[in-house]
């Protein structure tokens, strides 16, 4: 039985590809462009150089239109003949080698190029001007100044009606012919001390005991970074997936910063920035492609050249979320057996051009957490998280519809050593 | 007037507090002791470690295999220039047995993790970083192998495909940092697995892979 297979998957596989063949001939003749996606778009694009050469004007350059085909068909064959032009083009190309591509038809060849004459880049394309963060910014900070001035001014008018009152107090005194006893000041007055005292202790104690608890934990903390890498461009408006580079956080404890290779698997491609501007905390404008280049410096590699040099130099991010050292947290613990969304502890990163952390990190936040979610647990149904078949007694809690549910700290998620230890 | 002056000097303190702007230093700790440990801990910056007559790189010592991974692929990269290993790539078959429907599941987040950000969900070349899904470009300006209906990577066999994936080819890059070698047979047994379904055939790992991809 499984003798016969790779003969029948074979035999299937070239029934399929000739069917496949002949029925994209007939089509392909007539759309260069598909075509063109098919064979060349992998390495050639009509107006940027990529692997291979931009492919604009290659009838111009190449005037004999046989020796045009006869490359494109097979490029080996044109170098061992010793055409100048395509052995020097070989050569600046640092010898990178090109496909053969014998099936292709003159006409399908024909139609290639033609799409290359009448290719026309597309219009820009604008995702939406949109404000940037400083406009926000400024509409916050406007409020704060206005309650500002709105107090100043209240406070202002109530310290004028109270020398009014004053005055008309004394002045009615005089007419009355009560003897006015000599005012005293305000700073000598008793009341006024022990009421200015008593704020004071409580704005003074307030804030201390705010500054005390925010010893130690980083909310908001927004450092900067070594190359202003935005999230809300990568993850966001491209949608890379955030186990894309940070796979450690499926894997392991540390959700890990990717290496400089990873930026590389696309950034060899994409060298400038083209979407919406970006603008810093200060309004000043982020030019991306310049942060790009920063990623070359420290891959290593040459643009013009399209190679690597081997000058490497680290990048030194700046670490955000820092838990002492005496607290444990793992990552895939929350991410696989959890499932906990990335955004619900780093908030919405998709927004974000510059980190920062979100979640408060204390022991509070981790606790509430721990009291609040469900964890996966199985059903006879072959639902959830079998791990936790070991649970008998909530399993027969459940079965006799005394808990509906069981929680993180209903299976010692609470307990002191599960995070310190 | 005195007054006036007090509370005009308090209400700008707190209007001065309340735009004060981002967080660029994180602030202080309780006990340093027990917050920055003193065992190097991932990310910490090692440079120091070598005066102290620790050898450290970071790195694997060569040569040996995590538990349980299989054996690396027996072939080096090409050198600029040079396609023999590349063609000789194709003799090297995938040393995974058939997928099981968990399996399968597994090599299917991977796919949709690294791969499909360019070769698409659908495998159809058009990842939203290529093409958005409203049509316009993405800003990855080369077109991705269209893995679903191009002969050239419906034919390509799994060792030269492995020999992408590891090394890059063309505009890729490698992919052996993200993904382990288990990892990387097990995506190449999807995309042949979705290949052959697309034909409808029930060629190695399709009956299995319908089952499942219909979940």
């Amino acid at each position: 039985m499984i003798d016969h297979r790779p003969i029948a998957k074979r035999a299937l596989l070239s029934v399929l590809l000739i069917s496949l063949l002949s029925i994209g001939n007939k089509l392909a003749a007539q759309d260069g462009a598909t075509l063109f996606q098919n064979n060349c778009g992998t390495c050639h694009r009509v107006d940027k150089d990529l692997t291979g050469p931009a492919l604009k004007g290659i009838e111009d350059r190449v005037k004999d239109k046989k020796l045009l085909h006869a490359w494109i068909r097979n490029n080996q064959a044109v170098l061992a003949s010793g055409d100048k032009y395509f052995t020097d083009l070989y050569a600046k190309w640092s010898k990178t080698p090109m496909n053969v591509f014998p099936n292709l038809t003159d006409g399908e060849i024909d139609a290639i190029l033609k799409y290359i004459r009448e290719y026309k880049a597309p219009v820009a394309s604008t995702t939406g001007g949109e404000a940037g963060p400083a406009d926000g910014k400024m509409g916050e900070s406007d409020h704060a100044i206005l309650y500002g001035v709105l107090t100043l001014i209240l406070a202002v008018i109530a310290l004028i009606m109270l020398t009014v009152n004053s005055n008309l107090k004394k002045l009615a005194d005089d007419k009355e012919g009560v003897p006015a006893h000599e005012p005293i000041p305000f700073y000598r007055n008793k009341t006024y001390i022990t009421i200015l005292t008593l704020i004071l202790f409580v704005i003074g104690g307030f804030y201390v005991v705010k500054g005390a608890i925010g010893l130690g934990r980083y909310k908001d903390y927004e450092p900067e970074q070594p190359i202003y890498y935005s999230h809300k461009v990568h993850a966001g408006t491209n949608q890379i997936n955030c186990l894309y580079c940070h796979g450690g956080a499926w894997e392991s404890k540390q959700a890990s910063i990717p290496s400089v290779n990873v930026c590389m698997n696309c950034h060899q491609t994409i060298n400038e920035y083209t979407g919406a501007p970006i603008y810093k905390a200060d309004g000043t404008e982020v030019n991306g492609t310049e942060e790009i280049r920063k990623i070359y410096k420290a891959a290593g590699w040459d643009p013009a050249k399209k190679q690597y040099t081997g000058e490497e130099k680290p990048i030194e991010w700046v670490k955000i979320h820092n838990l002492p050292d005496h607290v444990y947290f793992n990552h895939s613990q929350h991410v696989r057996a959890g499932k906990v969304q990335c955004q619900t502890c780093h908030g919405e990163i998709t927004n974000m051009h510059e980190v920062k952390q979100f979640a408060e990190l204390s022991m509070a936040w981790c606790v509430n957490c721990h009291r609040e979610t469900k964890v996966d647990f199985n059903d006879d149904k072959g639902n959830g998280n079998k791990f936790y078949s070991i649970y008998e007694k909530y399993h027969d809690e459940i079965k006799a519809k005394k808990r509906d549910s069981v929680t993180v700290s209903d299976i010692g998620g609470l307990e002191c050593q599960k995070c310190h230890y | 007037m005195k007054k006036l002056s007090i509370i005009a000097v308090l209400v700008l303190a707190v209007v001065a507090w309340s735009c004060s702007d981002v967080r660029r230093e994180p602030g202080r700790v309780y006990m340093p002791d027990m917050a920055y440990s003193r065992a190097y801990e991932s990310y910490a910056p090692h440079d120091t470690l070598a005066s102290q007559g620790i050898f450290y790189n970071a790195k694997p010592v060569p040569g040996t295999i995590k538990r349980g991974e299989l054996f690396p692929f027996p072939l080096e990269k090409d050198k600029q220039g040079d396609t023999a290993n590349y063609v000789a790539s194709k003799k090297i078959v995938n040393p995974l047995p058939v997928l099981t429907p968990d399996q399968f599941k597994e090599a299917e987040r991977l796919y949709l993790v690294n791969c499909g950000i360019c070769h698409g969900a659908k495998l159809d070349g058009a990842g939203p970083l290529h093409k958005r899904s409203d049509g316009t470009d993405g800003p990855y300006a080369a077109q991705p192998a269209i893995l679903l209906g191009n002969p050239t990577y419906e034919n390509m066999p799994e060792g030269q495909m492995f020999y992408s994936v590891t090394y890059g080819k063309n505009q890729m890059g490698s992919y052996a940092s993200q993904l382990s070698t288990t990892q990387r047979w097990m995506v190449i047994h999807y995309i042949k697995a979705k290949q052959a379904e697309a034909k409808g055939g029930s060629a190695s790992g399709g009956a299995k892979a319908d089952s499942t991809a219909k979940k």
